[in-house]
């Protein structure tokens, strides 16, 4: 936790919702350079009462367009499940998941469609990512807004 | 400053040789009403037993409803002629005869609105002028204590079936309906729903969707758009294509793809299109990366500091935001949505004024949250306080409601709200209780230039422009010249001449202006008594 408030990792956070310490919100802010730019992501994040040694469970409650991610926003990551380790921390963990914003890995998919286009069509997959982005998850401080509109209106 | 001569024909005089200050011949013309006011009453005049609900802002037309709520009877004002060959024809006075109901109005027609068990809510009343359509509700008894089934939110009563009527008000015909089922909208007043030009939003409260409608020239009620788990119209149909898309290429492309559960997916997307999602609401994700990014964005190079005010002010109330419910929404113009939110008490609740509640500005175009207040922000109310009219958008030809007082366009109103702010022991509790009438009820205030605080001053805790039922003073309310206090114009006195026999029963009037002509009517409210219906008019 201490860790977690000194280093946040880029484009992260998180903090426990309200007083209950088994269960935090975390958000994450799409990576720019990658589809979900511009998008913000919520995230649940449940500790079990035997945590650190169970993985935490984590669940999107923004929708995205993502291989790794099912319909119901729950996410297929190897370290919050068999690989988990207690030395692992919730940084290491919102670093994996944000990796995974850059780099899916469309060989261990719980969306298969999504999977397939993104080794098929890259370009395809994308475009379909950036639009669910605008679609579900995009927010616009009032600074963004202001600048879209002076600087790229449409 | 010379003295204005008050006198009619000096004015009328006046106004034939001199020309009015450029834009003022409007306000120079209103100055007549001085002069012409309702000052002559025919008390507890014999009428039919409707409940009268509101003159159109157009002047028109005179709405009522049976006492059961079944049936919609329009009367049209008209102002009494008669004949007389009495000797004394120049007397001031109406003769007897004259002195009836059917003088003043004339009934168009009455037609039933209502079917079954369902009743005409005698609250809600809304007028199109362009098209002189009368939009009205009807609804069965509201269930208070539902189960929240399908998405609903728990606590929020339920209405099995509330139909909204578009009626043509020349002859009475409806020409379309929207059903709205197992859903709760607060048709008090009007609150739930907001008309502007030809867009109406219609608040379901209990399932949390601003409903977006058309009202067409042809008297057709269109569904334009759904804010609330989606925020573009085309959201929904943009999920369930990708979900039959990706069926469809699951069928034909699995045996290649390196998956383990695949078989499942199909099934499993098809659950969870139907099935009850865990992700935010599109209004919620809106409102909570909005606040997110506020807080984000203001903490620019300091992380430390900025993990610190996001915890304080963001993760701790982060599930109480989640809880947020839209209580009520208006129109800013025509791509703009100024929404409350707060918790689900305060929702159907009356005395909500001091719970804290939310205020966000929401774009229809760029689906965004584009400002958001507490009801205790400074920041609101100093916008509230000076450009309190653009809370009040009137539609394009709706001229004569740039004639409605508020603080923001009339020194007097001004003068009255400094007066009680100057009182109110706590500022805060002031910003709130002013907070507490945003965002406004469509067409609530009566354009009538009895009310214009320029022309006239009234004790507004006994009669206002605002639409209300008040419980009734024993004295008659006064209207004097605002120009000159010492004036006394008119007064209005709601129930039988010389008061009621019954002096301790607690007694409630209402009183409708006609928005054009020196002519209301006040109506009087005795608990298990018919009530007392009076006119007042210029003789």
């Amino acid at each position: 936790m201490t860790e977690f408030n000194e280093e946040p990792p880029t484009d992260c956070s998180a903090g426990p919702k309200g007083d209950n310490l088994y269960n935090w919100i975390s958000i994450i802010m799409g990576p720019s350079g990658s589809p979900y730019e511009g998008g913000v992501f919520f995230l649940d994040i449940t500790f079990p009462s035997d945590y650190p040694f169970k993985p935490p469970k984590v669940v999107f409650k923004t929708r995205i367009y993502h291989c790794n991610v099912d319909l119901n926003g729950n996410i297929s990551l190897d370290i919050l499940k068999d690989s988990w380790s207690p030395a692992l921390t919730i940084s290491k963990v919102l670093l994996a998941i944000r990796s995974i914003f850059t780099n899916p890995d469309p060989y261990n998919p719980l969306t298969p469609g999504v999977a397939h286009l993104y080794v098929e069509n890259r370009a395809k997959h994308d475009e379909i990512a950036a639009e669910w982005t605008r679609r579900f998850a995009s927010s616009l401080s009032l600074a963004n807004f202001r600048e879209r509109e002076g600087w790229r209106p449409t | 400053m010379f003295k204005k001569n008050n006198n009619i024909v000096a004015r009328i005089f006046e106004r034939q040789i001199k020309t009015p200050p450029p834009s003022t011949s409007v306000n120079c013309v209103r100055r007549f009403y001085e002069n012409l006011v309702p000052d002559c009453t025919i008390n507890d005049i014999e009428c039919p037993d409707h409940s009268f609900r509101k003159f159109t802002d157009d002047g028109h037309y005179l709405i009522s409803f049976s006492r059961n709520h079944q049936d919609l009877i329009v009367y049209r004002p008209t102002w009494p002629s008669f004949s007389c060959n009495a000797d004394n024809c120049d007397s001031l006075y109406l003769p007897q005869k004259a002195k009836r109901f059917e003088s003043f109005f004339t009934q168009i027609y009455s037609v039933a609105l209502a079917s079954n068990n369902e009743f005409i809510c005698k609250d809600f009343f809304l007028y199109i002028k362009t098209n002189q359509f009368g939009l009205f509700a009807t609804q069965t008894a509201p269930v208070p204590d539902a189960p929240a089934v399908d998405g609903a939110i728990q606590g929020i009563p339920l209405i099995e079936k509330i139909t909204f009527h578009l009626v043509r008000l020349e002859d009475g015909v409806t020409l379309d309906e929207k059903v709205f089922n197992n859903d709760f909208v607060n048709l008090a007043y009007s609150m739930g729903v907001f008309l502007y030009d030809d867009l109406m939003a219609i608040m379901s409260l209990r399932y949390q969707t601003i409903h977006i409608l058309q009202i067409r020239d042809s008297g057709n009620l269109v569904d334009v758009q759904a804010i609330g788990a989606f925020c573009r119209e085309d959201d929904a149909l943009f999920l369930s294509s990708h979900a039959q898309y990706m069926i469809h290429l699951d069928k034909h492309k699995q045996p290649e793809l390196p998956l383990d559960q695949g078989g499942n997916e199909i099934q499993r997307q098809q659950q969870s299109t139907e099935a009850q999602s865990s992700f935010l609401s599109g209004i919620k994700q809106r409102l909570l990366s909005f606040m997110f990014r506020g807080i984000w964005d203001g903490e620019r190079d300091h992380s430390l500091q900025r993990v610190q005010s996001l915890k304080k002010k963001f993760y701790i109330h982060f599930q109480d935001y989640v809880d947020l419910i839209m209580w009520k929404v208006q129109f800013l113009d025509r791509h703009h949505l100024l929404i409350k939110f707060g918790s689900v008490d305060g929702g159907v609740s009356r005395n909500a004024d001091q719970q804290p509640s939310f205020f966000a500005v929401y774009s229809m175009e760029s689906t965004e949250i584009i400002a958001f207040y507490q009801n205790s922000a400074d920041e609101l109310y100093r916008l509230f306080e000076e450009f309190c009219d653009h809370f009040h958008p009137t539609s394009r030809d709706a001229l004569y409601m740039n004639f409605i007082s508020s603080h923001s366009n009339n020194i007097h109103a001004l003068e009255q709200l400094r007066c009680i702010k100057n009182k109110a022991s706590s500022f805060a509790q002031f910003v709130k209780k002013m907070l507490a009438s945003l965002p406004f009820s469509c067409q609530s205030q009566s354009p009538s230039p009895y009310f214009d605080q320029s022309l006239f001053r009234f004790d507004e805790k006994l009669i206002s422009a605002t639409d209300r039922h008040r419980q009734s003073a024993e004295h008659p309310i006064k209207f004097t010249s605002r120009r000159n206090p010492n004036i006394f114009k008119f007064k209005i006195k709601p129930g039988p001449e010389g008061g009621g026999a019954d002096g301790q029963a607690k007694k409630i009037s209402s009183f409708l202006f006609h928005p054009v002509l020196p002519l209301a009517l006040s109506i009087q409210h005795t608990l298990r008594q018919p009530s007392v219906v009076n006119i007042h008019f210029r003789s």
